[in-house]
């Protein structure tokens, strides 16, 4: 009897552990296990923190008059009309700080916008204020104040790989909140708008027209990025679409909630792809990297013995595939920061310390620095303007700069009889707080003196 | 220290047990076939991404860039160089890639471009324009290859991802599931053949340069070669409906090409159409089944044995016709030059022909 009873359960187990086998797969598509079979509950957690936005606003158009009628005025006609035009927009926008109000958007949303309506998953409508904004990443910060909101928890997506589930939620069309999943279709894209700053994750989730600032999430509801942009030559969604990170959002935000600014960290670098014939010529394996074509003096890479010639090929141990993914990694991690870089150089791949300087204010809302300044828009001049000096970019109707005479194009030169040849030196004029401010501008062939008060 | 009796007792049982069911696996291998490899392939897919399947299947996938020259009629001085775009699969370590016909049908130059950066010209093995495949050939080494399993059973709704580089922007992976699974019959047809049907079709976004790209299951093995020239035919962009050529077909294919520079399929020259039940009763076909002759092309192995317009064929060598499909495939298969045994009805009584099959020279253009 004892004998027997351990062959008979030995028999069952055998048979039970060849019989299970078939079983155990029986649940598993692809791994998610048997219970989880809707994104509903997680959908249901989430979905109160992303918002519908709908903004108004008028944009103001130059309009030249038609070339015919020039004949008739002559040179001394009215040159140019400024035409203001109503428009409304549709967003989408993800709240990230339930207690400050903080909700994140596209610039492109919120662009010229006079007006900022957030509409929480509940329908409670708010005015949202806007906090700060970067164009050539896309993104901007409002704030709303409102109770009981529900923020939407960051991701690292340095850790996101190509495969991944994603998620996003957004206002398509103005239909209302939807939610379609797809996935990671690739990682570190850039070269859409060369004059911006990209670093995109692509996904085939759906993302339309309305879904701009909503959220890409994880499996966990997690944001991984912000939905920016899609390839459609007709317009719609043919599964191709690109959000921006979520750590470059982070970052990005972390220094207008900071600063009030984006403070671009500025490397010194100037470059290129990597082509397959460079790559060869400097004896380097593959095509992923930023190659460096000179390095500019005195700058932090300059610094750091960065040479002309190096390849870039990680920053913070994380692989850099092109230079335009280096160029908006570095931008939008914020100056003073200190970066790792992974530099191929001799054959030999070294690590090099860089601390990023600031970026010599490359745009800046003149409003931050004198009153009368306010509404337009500063840079340092380039190589192409005919002077050194500080440009105005864009001078906003009806405002204080456009009453005071700016106008766009000019070139602010001197200040109080000192010369100005960058946004440096005219804010250290303003600074030191002088009585009157008299600008003297470069506007086409004639030097014109402003007077602020 | 001394183990209870009963405790004892059970360790034996489980020992004996596991042993048991280990010698079982052992001796019986099919009890293991599905479960356990899939056991263990679920655990490298990992929990709730296809990253797996992307890394596997990711590298083997190459951009195809292709140009072509053509001179322009009025000076012939100046060149017109246009260039196009594709993807394609590397099959072999020896530098097989297979592609979409119409990816390389008008280049002079074929340049492949893998996901290493590694950038080489690629010479045209053949083509088969029906199918729309070719496959190329690069000298290069330590190839990534694709995943492959010969046991490929797709179904529909199986998760599939499309790997390829859709407008140039890099590589891409969609996903989707399978909507239809397609025929792997030597007569089925491609895109540009109106052969929708004989293709898998899935939901994933495909778009211009997806073509020639992977379609891989979740484990990044090869389950068809993505089509998108539906799409460019039809200028109209895709909603979740695309194809790709099944994979079985497609490998099937290859290795005629790489053996024989194109694929030699057998052709009889009739026309016909599947016999409906109403047919099969005005026929008098009783049960069996066959398809009925509606035309013959002149001069062709068909009119040359004698079977006329009208005829139903029933058998080929012995087997039964099911259908048209069926019949051109067994066709197909056949090699040019054999004689075959064609039993036909006609005016209620069964005949057997012999028929000298040709090859099928419909699809060769000029290049």
């Amino acid at each position: 009897m004892n004998r027997r009873l351990p062959l008979f359960s030995a028999l069952a187990l055998s048979l039970g552990l060849v019989a299970n086998l078939p079983a155990a797969q029986a649940a598993l598509p692809f791994g998610l296990g048997s219970d989880v079979t809707s994104l509903a509950p997680m959908i249901e957690q989430v979905s109160p923190g992303v918002v519908n936005i709908s903004v108004s606003g008028s944009k103001v158009s130059r309009q030249s008059l038609p070339e015919p009628f020039r004949f008739f005025f002559g040179p001394n006609g009215p040159d140019a009309q400024l035409q203001e035009r109503p428009f409304q927009a549709l967003g989408s926008g993800v709240i990230i700080d339930a207690e400050k109000g903080h909700v994140i958007t596209n610039y492109h949303v919120v662009d010229d916008a006079d007006k900022i309506l957030i509409t929480l998953i509940d329908g409670q409508e708010y005015e949202a204020k806007l906090i700060g904004a970067d164009k050539q990443s896309d993104i901007a910060l409002l704030q709303v104040d409102a109770k009981n909101l529900v923020e939407v928890k960051f991701a690292d997506s340095d850790t996101l790989r190509v495969g991944d589930f994603a998620v996003a939620i957004g206002n398509p069309f103005g239909l209302g909140q939807t939610v379609t999943s797809g996935i990671v279709s690739a990682l570190g894209r850039s070269g859409l708008n060369v004059e911006n700053l990209e670093n995109f994750i692509q996904t085939d989730a759906a993302i339309n027209s309305g879904n701009s600032g909503g959220a890409l999430l994880d499996l966990e509801g997690n944001l991984i990025g912000m939905n920016t942009a899609i390839l459609g030559p007709g317009g719609g969604n043919i599964g191709i679409g690109f959000a921006i990170p979520s750590n470059m959002v982070r970052n990005l935000v972390d220094q207008i909630v900071e600063f009030g600014e984006v403070r671009r960290g500025v490397l010194g670098v100037m470059g290129g792809e990597l082509t397959t014939e460079l790559a060869r010529t400097f004896g380097y394996r593959s095509q992923h990297g930023a190659f460096v074509s000179q390095v500019l003096e005195h700058s932090a890479a300059d610094l750091a013995g960065l040479k002309a010639g190096d390849i870039i090929v990680s920053l913070d141990g994380k692989p850099i595939r092109s230079f335009g993914e280096l160029r908006a990694k570095v931008a939008t991690m914020g100056a003073d920061k200190t970066v790792s870089l992974g530099v191929f150089r001799d054959g030999k791949e070294t690590k090099v310390d860089v601390t990023l300087t600031k970026a010599d204010d490359d745009h800046v809302l003149a409003g931050s620095l004198h009153d009368s300044l306010n509404g337009a828009s500063l840079a340092n001049t380039s190589q192409d303007d005919p002077i050194p000096g500080v440009k105005i970019n864009e001078v906003n109707a009806r405002s204080a700069a456009a009453s005071a005479g700016l106008e766009t194009g000019d070139i602010i030169i001197g200040v109080n009889r000192q010369r100005v040849r960058s946004l440096h030196d005219l804010r250290q004029i303003i600074q030191s707080k002088p009585e009157v401010i008299a600008l003297n501008i470069q506007r086409g062939n004639s030097s014109i003196y402003l007077v602020l008060r | 220290m001394r183990l209870p009796q009963s405790l004892i007792y059970l360790l034996q049982a489980v020992a004996i047990g596991l042993v048991a069911a280990a010698a079982l696996l052992v001796l019986f291998p099919q009890l293991r076939t599905q479960s356990f490899e899939h056991w263990w392939r679920t655990e490298q897919v990992g929990v709730a991404s296809f990253a797996y399947a992307a890394n596997r299947a990711g590298p083997a996938v190459v951009n195809i860039y292709t140009r072509s020259f053509q001179q322009a009629s009025t000076d012939a001085q100046t060149e017109v160089r246009s260039t196009g775009l594709g993807s394609g699969v590397i099959m072999a370590e020896q530098g097989y890639i297979l592609t979409n016909y119409h990816v390389i049908a008008s280049a002079d130059q074929v340049i492949v471009a893998l996901q290493d950066g590694r950038i080489i010209a690629a010479e045209i093995i053949g083509f088969d324009v029906p199918t729309d495949l070719a496959v190329l050939h690069i000298e290069a080494e330590q190839l990534p290859v694709i995943p492959l399993d010969p046991g490929l059973n797709p179904k529909v709704g199986d998760i599939v991802l499309a790997i390829g580089n859709p407008y140039n922007v890099g590589q891409t992976i969609t996903q989707g599931i399978i909507s239809a699974t397609g025929r792997s019959g030597l007569s089925s047809m491609g895109p540009d053949s109106n052969g929708r049907q004989d293709l898998l079709q899935t939901d994933a976004a495909i778009n211009e340069g997806n073509s020639g790209g992977a379609l891989v299951n979740v484990y990044g093995e090869l389950v068809g070669i993505n089509t998108a020239s539906f799409q460019s035919v039809a200028h109209q962009e895709s909603y979740g409906i695309n194809f790709a050529i099944p994979y079985r077909l497609a490998h099937r294919i290859m290795h005629q090409l790489i053996t024989n520079g194109r694929v030699i399929r057998g052709y009889l020259g009739i026309g016909g159409t599947d016999i409906v039940p109403v047919m099969a009763q005005l026929l008098n076909l009783g049960g069996r089944s066959g398809i009925y002759v509606e035309g013959i092309t002149p001069g062709g192995p068909a009119e040359q044995a004698g079977i006329l317009a009208g005829d139903v064929l029933l058998e080929i060598d012995a087997q039964p016709i099911t259908n048209v499909r069926h019949a051109m495939d067994m066709i197909a298969e056949v090699r040019p030059g054999t004689e075959i045994k064609i039993s036909l009805l006609r005016a209620g009584e069964v005949l057997v022909l012999p028929v000298m099959i040709e090859e099928d020279n419909r699809f060769q253009p000029a290049r």
